[in-house]
């Protein structure tokens, strides 16, 4: 095969054809030493010693693979390479970055020892006291510092994964610690009004606030109802003297009374004597009863399987009937299984049982009707913001529900020493002395 | 050999909880202290899936905490703090015992603080994450700030609640960030909008303190939440300033105390009171605008018509928020005495107004009653003797309603005196519209539905003012009509023979519903099967629901026909009585 020959010539007949066939490389480097010379300005400005240097040391140091992960880890990410600058062109706005002031150039250690010393900077056994009091003295309500600012600049980075920290931060010696994650439930820490607690709401919202908080007293009382009538309903009261004289006549069963009630026993028919558990008797069946029992199983058996028989014919008949039943069975534990997990995912955002104390619910905060003032100035608060917060603590899981205990006085049984406050003295203690 | 036989609850959910008074014995602290170490790191106890084997077959209900929890409890250097309070107090009470003075002053002087920074930092890696959990802090720390001292809870506890809550005000004011005001018989609920994270708040009426039950809460647990909750709202107001521009703690440039001032009152204190009055503007630390209200960028990801509305909606909502936060801007508001200055003040600075009121009430007032520039004075009493003619005299409720309904409210229904219109909330589900609201419901919403609805009520009034007067006029007037449609219907008659201009090819307006309708058919299909019966469930509701509200309408809708139409046979039986009687006489 011939190699194929570049053309001499070529046609330049088209727009394309011209840019594909003419060189224009001479061009391209002309501009582009142009900028690079723009961007490192012009060579000839620039002295020897900034061009050209002597090598004294090797390029490369060699250092230790925690050494070089740390430096690594230190500058910025690679995927982040693209925001930097990449020109020496300067910066069109001078001083963009501020110059930090005497006061924030100072190291934190020098300023929080100044603020303590009144001004002065100490040295030796003076700064170990002042540290001593610095570390009891966490003076409350000095805010001084932004706790979120991170000095590791990749732990600070918002756009970077976690992952890709760890990644990159590994084996450096700085700690990423785990944070605890603390059981979040998807309830509001404030539960956002009903419109009806306005301070001066519409008729209808207020309404159905009213029917609301009725409801929940109506439940509340069927409830009570239902309790009582499941434990002291169920029990008619007797009086005191009525229940000992029926525990009287309980306990006087049977017993001979003064009533010359005589308790009648049996008298023996015979003077025959009978034991408590006489000998059993080895009875035989005869052979006739025998064969007559033999005749009934077998036609029992028989008719079982006449029966049976019947069945699977009818059983047949009765296929559609069967299958539906299977379904209807099938549908309702369908349901059932819906049931339960819809009931299981609500109970898995809600409150749950952390002590033997069941949470309850606080009572809506309503006005009536004609408490409502309609003005700021007459308002008539309601409710207690405090039990409000405690309550929802509670109810997010926060705290545990919990009841106040009252510490009951204990009961000092009080006696005076014998012979101390004695008022017939001479019987106790003149006694002795005789 | 047999190998060694395992013993019960060594793993799964026996080994991963422990009681309460495990964990106690375990960390050795009391029990008081524990309850501290808990809500200071965060740690509440759990409910096990299987209560029995957690509680390793007891029987009952006891209070589970996570072994990993303790364990995580038991790295804390609080705990070693916590221990030293512990010697703290027996030394202290030894030394007062043996009535030792000197020492018992040297203890008291030096007495162990808890630092809780760090603890803030562990709990709330990001700022954002501080700024989600801001809600219980808020609504705490304004609430302990108007306590006196009581039991449990220290007087400079309370102090520091009152300077943080007001420093985050001032916060809120500069960052315009307030959205929602409600006043409830509770108190007064806040909402806003900090670094995108909604924040609700509520603070307490400005009534006198009334002592709170001790059966009911808890004051030693709460005090330990408030103490934390300080710290972290502390930390939050630094980065809040700084984020703004501001100096943290507070600084006012305008402000100087005269001589007499500097003899009456300390420097910290006459600061603390301007902060307190809301009203000065704080001083920055560069004239640099922290610009939050940028364009938003016109792009759209996936070009379907949906997520189109949906930017649309962003953007008006967007400027929504803009005008919201110039709402006040160029009013000046005067505030009667009788009227809650603190957040009210809070609300129209929030919105750009200016504010003062009577000087003996507050400090900081900053322009007296007889100024002439001012636009609206807050009243809350039923009348005034002395008026000024260049002012609304209204009452507060119309601030609030205003900045509810992002938009100046007329004023006539708010003047002094008046009966206020109901005070609605703004916290209503946005989902309004998957049930139904009759209109008159409707249009207390909305101002435009309410006047239309105004309108409608009144012609319905005017109609039967004139029925009456009508009644003789009325049948002249069909007639009329009647000539008229005969007019129309000649007109309207083509010429049998006509040209007609040649039709352009138009697409079919339909065409393109259809498309879409079976391309989201097609989006349908593709839901997965994991989540189409929850799709399908929900479509059916959405349908339902869509349902029962065309059905009230129509219901309404004829109810409606129906009156008028029992008013239009009512107004022609008296127009033929009319007629009638026209013709006998």
């Amino acid at each position: 095969m011939a190699l194929l020959k570049k053309k001499k010539r070529v046609s330049k007949k088209l727009k394309s054809s011209w840019r594909k066939h003419t060189n224009i490389t001479d061009v391209e480097d002309f501009l582009e030493e142009k900028r690079l010379e723009e961007r490192i300005g012009p060579l000839s400005t620039i002295s020897n010693e900034a061009l050209f240097q002597v090598d004294s040391k090797p390029s490369e140091q060699i250092l230790s693979s925690r050494r070089r992960r740390k430096a690594a880890a230190e500058k910025p990410l690679k995927c982040f390479s693209a925001l930097q600058s990449y020109t020496n062109v300067p910066d069109p706005i001078s001083k963009r970055n501020r110059v930090r002031t005497k006061e924030e150039r100072m190291s934190k250690f020098v300023k929080e020892k100044q603020i303590l010393n009144g001004g002065k900077i100490t040295k030796g056994k003076e700064s170990q006291n002042i540290d001593r009091k610095l570390k009891n003295f966490a003076k409350r309500g000095e805010f001084n510092a932004n706790i979120w600012e991170d000095k590791d600049n990749l732990k600070n980075e918002e756009w970077v994964e976690t992952n890709t920290t760890k990644h990159n931060l590994k084996g450096v010696g700085v700690q990423i610690k785990k944070h605890v994650k603390s059981i979040k439930t998807k309830l509001p820490a404030i539960e956002l009004p009903h419109p009806g607690m306005s301070y001066n709401p519409s008729y209808v919202d207020h309404q159905d606030l009213l029917q609301e908080v009725a409801q929940k007293e109506k439940k509340l009382i069927k409830e009570e109802e239902h309790l009582n009538r499941v434990t002291r309903g169920m029990f008619s009261k007797v009086t005191a003297e009525k229940r000992d004289q029926n525990w009287l006549v309980d306990m006087a069963e049977g017993l001979p009374s003064k009533n010359n009630t005589k308790i009648e026993e049996e008298p023996n028919s015979d003077g025959e004597y009978k034991s408590v558990n006489p000998p059993v008797k080895n009875v035989k069946k005869t052979l006739q009863q025998k064969r007559k029992k033999k005749e009934h199983i077998k036609l029992e058996k028989a008719k079982s399987y006449l029966k049976m028989q019947k069945k699977k014919i009818t059983d047949l008949h009765n296929l559609k009937k069967l299958v539906n039943q299977i379904e209807t069975v099938d549908q309702k534990q369908v349901l059932i299984r819906e049931i339960k997990k819809n009931n299981k995912d609500a109970k898995k955002d809600g409150t749950k049982v952390l002590s033997a104390l069941k949470y309850e619910e606080p009572d809506l905060d309503f006005n009536l009707g004609r408490e409502i003032a309609g003005n700021l100035k007459n308002l008539k608060t309601e409710g207690n913001l405090l039990e409000d917060r405690f309550k929802s603590m509670q109810k997010r899981n926060i705290l545990a529900p919990t009841k106040r205990r009252t510490i009951k006085k204990v009961k000092v049984k009080k006696y005076t020493k014998p012979g101390h406050k004695d008022e017939d003295w001479k019987k106790t203690v003149a006694r002795s002395y005789k | 050999m047999v190998s060694k036989r395992k013993k019960k609850y060594t793993s799964g959910e026996g080994a991963q909880y422990m009681t309460r008074k495990a964990a106690l014995k375990k960390l050795q602290l009391s029990l008081n202290d524990f309850r501290k170490l808990c809500i200071l790191k965060g740690i509440y106890p759990r409910e096990p899936r299987n209560r029995k084997r957690a509680q390793k077959g007891k029987a009952g209900i006891r209070t589970m905490y996570q072994v990993k929890d303790i364990q995580f409890l038991l790295h804390e250097p609080i705990i070693w703090r916590l221990r030293d309070y512990k010697i703290f107090n027996k030394k202290v009470g030894r030394a007062r015992a043996v009535k030792d003075f000197e020492k018992l002053n040297k203890y008291l002087n030096s007495h162990p603080t808890l630092k809780l920074d760090h603890i803030v930092k562990e709990r709330y890696p990001t700022f954002i994450d501080a700024l989600k959990d801001l809600d219980d802090c808020l609504t705490l720390c304004f609430l302990f700030s108007t306590f006196p001292s009581l039991a449990h809870v220290p007087r400079d506890q309370s102090a520091l609640c009152r300077r943080l809550t007001l420093e985050f005000l001032h916060a809120v004011i500069e960052g315009g960030c307030l959205r929602k005001v409600f006043i409830s018989i509770k108190g007064f609920y806040f909402q806003a909008e900090i670094k995108g994270q909604t924040v609700t708040w509520i603070t307490p009426h400005h009534f006198s303190f009334t002592p709170h039950s001790k059966a009911e809460v808890d004051f030693k647990v709460m005090s330990t939440f408030v103490e934390f909750y300080t710290v972290m709202l502390g930390f939050v107001n630094f980065r809040l300033y700084h984020s703004l521009n501001l100096y943290y703690p507070p600084k006012f440039t305008a402000l100087q105390q005269s001589g007499d001032e500097k003899s009456l009152v300390d420097e910290d204190i006459f600061v603390a009171e301007r902060v307190a009055a809301l009203n000065l503007p704080l001083s920055k630390t560069s004239n640099e605008l922290v610009e939050e209200d940028f364009e938003l960028d016109k792009f759209n990801a996936d070009g379907s018509e949906a997520n189109e509305e949906r930017q649309e909606e962003i953007r008006k909502e967007m400027e929504k928020i803009k005008t919201l936060k110039n709402l006040f801007k160029g009013f000046k508001f005067y505030l009667n005495r009788e009227v809650p200055r603190e957040p009210l003040v809070f609300v129209i600075r929030c919105f750009g107004g200016e504010v003062s009121w009577d000087k003996t009430l507050f400090v900081g007032s900053t322009f007296d009653e007889d100024d002439e520039s001012i636009t609206h004075q807050i009243v809350d009493r039923p009348s005034m003797d002395k008026q000024f003619i260049s002012r609304f005299y209204i009452q507060p409720q119309w601030v609030f309603d205003s900045v509810n309904a992002r938009d100046l409210l007329p004023v006539q229904k708010y003047f002094m005196g008046e009966v206020l219109p109901p005070h609605l909330s703004p916290f209503i589900d946005e989902e309004k519209d998957q049930q139904y609201i009759p209109p008159e419901a409707r249009a207390l919403y909305n101002e435009n539905e309410l006047e239309e609805q105004h309108k409608n009520d009144e012609n319905q009034d005017e109609e039967k003012d004139e029925e009456s007067a009508e009644g003789a006029e009325d049948d002249d007037d069909e007639e009329d009509v009647e000539e008229k449609e005969d007019d129309e219907a000649t007109a309207s008659k083509k010429p049998k023979l006509s040209v007609s201009t040649g039709e352009v090819f138009k697409e079919v307006p339909w065409e393109k519903d259809r498309q879409e309708r079976q391309e989201f058919r097609l989006r349908e299909k593709m839901v997965k099967k994991k989540h189409r019966n929850l799709y399908k469930s929900m479509m059916d509701g959405k349908q339902k629901r869509a349902k029962e509200i065309w059905l009230l309408r129509k219901k309404r809708r004829l109810h409606d026909e129906k009156e008028k139409g029992d008013k239009k046979t009512i107004k022609k039986d008296k127009g033929k009585e009319g007629s009638k009687k026209k013709v006998k006489n």
